[in-house]
């Protein structure tokens, strides 16, 4: 066994993506899918995303393997729907003035129909829509707390936002959300 | 809906489990008396169990690991070693064997032995790792510094490239529940560990043991016991040993 130093180098770098990356691919893959809408464009962002994770996994200076896989696939995620579906990124700013009137226009009266007993017959693919169709910044904030079961912390993390404003995002999301469903079943 | 933005935020960070205790209190006694918060709150949770069972079918397909592996060059690199993940598997399967090992040997009071059966488990688990060495560099000025706020003590990485036994670099093993330096050294096909523990603890007399196929040269040295590991043959690793020492004294440690 010759151990050049380049290629001493390249296996730690290898036995590091494989340590720290890999075991989150999952996790990679479901984010990716929830942000692009496709399963064939999560294969292609997770495949992007590992490819700049390994050239960064020198720079991984330890903690949470998974917050930092979730942080690259989201980054990648981002400049992936920018460059091929840029009508899908919206600005902070067109969002809020968007959502606001989203929010305005939702039927929030009630009505005679429960939103509990709407939500509890929910078809999955209904959801998967519904998810879809909040602005992404939104969606990201939604689908790593609810599918990636992160904290506040760990979303202004891979985000990169203050924690006020995961919890702020959050809550909208949940509320478009919920009044996409409610609004749609009828 | 009747219930504010504020309320909204609360809200979620109860659903969450984000509120203190005392917040999460009193907003419970607030969903007790505000059937709208309440309504809210069963709708909220009955959206997130549907999101997450829709998101069990979420798997990859089979094959993207090995895509991104074969993109990355990683099969290349290992077939020399034929590393397989079926090995790599194993390996975790020996960590956690390893780590089993260690939780029982610190129930048992710790003797000199079971601190020789860890230090060659660390070796051994050195070789099923995707990389012998955590910090991988044949420089001293680099290994060196890397323990540095990983150890209690700094451990001595002598350089013995010139003498044909190349550092190849350094990784923190756990013996008997406490990190130790070990240094890795390559010997033409083998590898020698040495693992550093500060004294302390129950210890072996200096000497040489033979565990698992695997010789275990142990010494003393200015409080630290040192362990060279090997299958290398035992000439060879004595003449290791012998290198090491001289080149740990003239670097300023106090010699035995």
């Amino acid at each position: 066994m010759k151990f050049e130093r380049q290629d001493v180098d390249d296996r730690t770098d290898h036995a590091r993506f494989a340590e720290v990356f890999l075991p989150h691919l999952g996790d990679a893959f479901r984010l990716a899918r929830w942000l692009s809408g496709s399963r064939a464009d999560a294969e292609d962002i997770v495949q992007e995303a590992s490819l700049r994770a390994f050239k960064a996994i020198r720079g991984f200076g330890g903690g949470d393997t998974r917050a930092w896989t979730l942080t690259i696939v989201r980054n990648t995620s981002y400049s992936w729907l920018a460059k091929n579906r840029p009508q899908s990124v919206v600005l902070t700013d067109d969002l809020d003035t968007a959502s606001r009137e989203r929010i305005d226009q939702s039927p929030s009266e009630g009505g005679e129909t429960p939103e509990t007993v709407l939500i509890a017959k929910i078809e999955a693919e209904a959801v998967r829509k519904a998810v879809g169709a909040l602005p992404l910044p939104f969606r990201e904030v939604l689908v790593l707390r609810d599918i990636h079961g992160l904290d506040y912390r760990a979303i202004a993390e891979v985000s990169v936002i203050p924690i006020g404003t995961v919890m702020s995002r959050l809550a909208r999301a949940r509320r478009l959300l919920l009044a996409a469903m409610s609004g749609g079943g009828s | 809906m009747t219930v504010s933005k504020e309320d909204e935020v609360l809200l979620n960070a109860y659903l969450d489990g984000e509120l203190s205790p005392l917040e999460a209190g009193r907003f419970e006694e607030r969903l007790a008396s505000e059937p709208a918060l309440a309504a809210e709150i069963e709708a909220y949770r009955l959206l997130g169990a549907a999101l997450r069972a829709d998101s069990g079918e979420d798997m990859p397909p089979r094959d993207l690991r090995d895509r991104i592996e074969s993109r990355l060059g990683i099969g290349r690199l290992s077939s020399g070693k034929s590393r397989t993940w079926g090995n790599l598997a194993a390996s975790f399967l020996a960590g956690a064997i390893l780590a089993g090992t260690l939780t029982f040997g610190a129930l048992n009071q710790q003797s000199g032995d079971q601190l020789v059966s860890e230090v060659v488990s660390a070796h051994i688990r050195g070789l099923m790792a995707p990389a012998p060495a955590d910090v991988a560099s044949s420089d001293h000025h680099t290994v060196k510094p890397w323990f540095n706020g990983k150890l209690a003590f700094a451990p001595v990485v002598p350089e013995l490239g010139a003498e044909g036994y190349p550092l190849l670099g350094g990784r923190i093993d756990v013996i008997g529940l406490s990190p130790a330096a070990s240094l890795v050294y390559a010997r033409g096909k083998h590898l020698i560990s040495v693992t550093e523990l500060p004294q302390g603890r129950a210890l072996p007399a200096a000497g040489s043991r033979s565990e698992h196929g695997y010789l275990v040269l142990s010494w003393s040295e200015g409080g630290v016991s040192y362990f060279a590991v090997s299958d290398a043959a035992p000439e060879e690793l004595a003449n290791f040993v012998k290198l090491f020492r001289e080149a740990a004294a003239a670097a300023g440690r106090p010699p035995a």
